[in-house]
């Protein structure tokens, strides 16, 4: 076992992006002088969660939706062996980071065209209500996800937030992908500030 | 009829009490200090106050404009605002549980704190008086 690569650009740029983008949004989410902050964070959120759906399928390899998303036995398998401190080792996403991410990615949707369609008054004061009761759901779900990074980091004795930045992480060299895909993120940078651009304007 | 009349009442019920501002008013004022009473004058005071705290929010009136009458325009994202006065947008001040979200929201970020139950209830009277 060697550090091999395992995340390409987009993967980690689009998490951080996503971390930003929703830390952001929930803290301005009650003020209205900083309403048009709130709307570009929220946009960050939705076009990396779109995005991350296409690379969930044109992505490298540990990306891709078909190498992590596992059925309920798998998940609970996993659960168990990190309960018992002796957890399956994955080289990418594990089964129960695989409910999360599609969990969040899904919530990070909903949130944020509710929250658009509040933005607009498409809809009325009930849009605005469920913007909010969704936005809170994910932040449940970021905090189980954290939990969940924290202590399967110490059952592996691998920083999991740390392979979040380099891309790195223990496995065969076999499991390596071969590129870490920099333009593709730059596409990312590009389609989320054209995102901005278009709701601000 | 009397099964349509129940059901109407039903869902009158179950889109979150349905209330009159008069009934807000008093729901505000009977958490104010004893004695008080609501005056539709100090309402608009602290409508027209310029509390300077926030640059681009000063008073209310910054984006509901001069009277509540008129449809406001948000000091940042230029979106339009429905009037606040009863009279002009009936759907104002019927939902106790917005009615408190936004004083909450708005106190907090134009007058620079939480508004008292006897600023609220001053308040609703006047948005509910004014012609």
């Amino acid at each position: 076992m060697q550090k091999i690569l395992v995340w390409d650009w987009p993967v980690r740029l689009g998490h951080w992006l996503m971390v930003g983008g929703f830390a952001l949004a929930w803290l301005t989410g009650d003020s209205e002088s900083l309403r048009l902050v709130h709307v570009a964070a929220g946009t960050t959120v939705i076009a990396v969660a779109a995005f991350r759906l296409l690379w969930g399928f044109a992505g490298t390899r540990h990306a891709r939706f078909a190498a992590f998303v596992r059925g309920p036995a798998a998940v609970r398998r996993y659960l168990t062996s990190l309960l018992r401190l002796e957890p399956e080792t994955h080289v990418g996403h594990n089964p129960a980071g695989g409910w999360a991410i599609l969990a969040l990615l899904g919530l990070a949707l909903l949130t944020g065209l509710a929250g658009w369609a509040t933005y607009e008054e498409i809809g009325g004061h009930w849009l605005e209500e469920l913007h909010e009761g969704l936005a809170a759901t994910m932040l449940t779900v970021v905090i189980v996800h954290v939990a969940g990074v924290v202590s399967g980091s110490l059952a592996h004795g691998e920083n999991l937030v740390r392979a979040m930045f380099t891309g790195r992480k223990e496995g065969a060299p076999e499991q390596a992908i071969p590129s870490a895909r920099p333009l593709a993120a730059l596409l990312l940078l590009v389609w989320v500030a054209a995102a901005g651009w278009w709701m601000l304007n | 009829m009397k099964t349509l009349t129940a059901l109407a009442l039903l869902l009158v019920a179950a889109a979150g009490h349905a209330e009159t501002p008069q009934a807000i008013t008093r729901q505000y004022a009977d958490a104010a200090p004893a004695g008080f009473v609501p005056a539709a004058r100090r309402g608009e005071a602290l409508f027209r106050q310029n509390f300077a705290i926030n640059d681009k929010m000063p008073s209310c009136t910054a984006c509901h404009t001069d009277h509540p009458k008129n449809p406001g325009r948000h000091a940042v994202t230029g979106k339009t605002i429905r009037p606040l006065a009863v009279v002009a947008n009936g759907e104002r001040f019927s939902d106790p549980a917005k009615v408190e979200k936004w004083f909450g929201r708005n106190c907090r970020e134009v007058v620079g704190r939480a508004c008292t139950p006897g600023e609220k209830a001053d308040f609703v009277a006047y948005m509910n008086e004014v012609r």
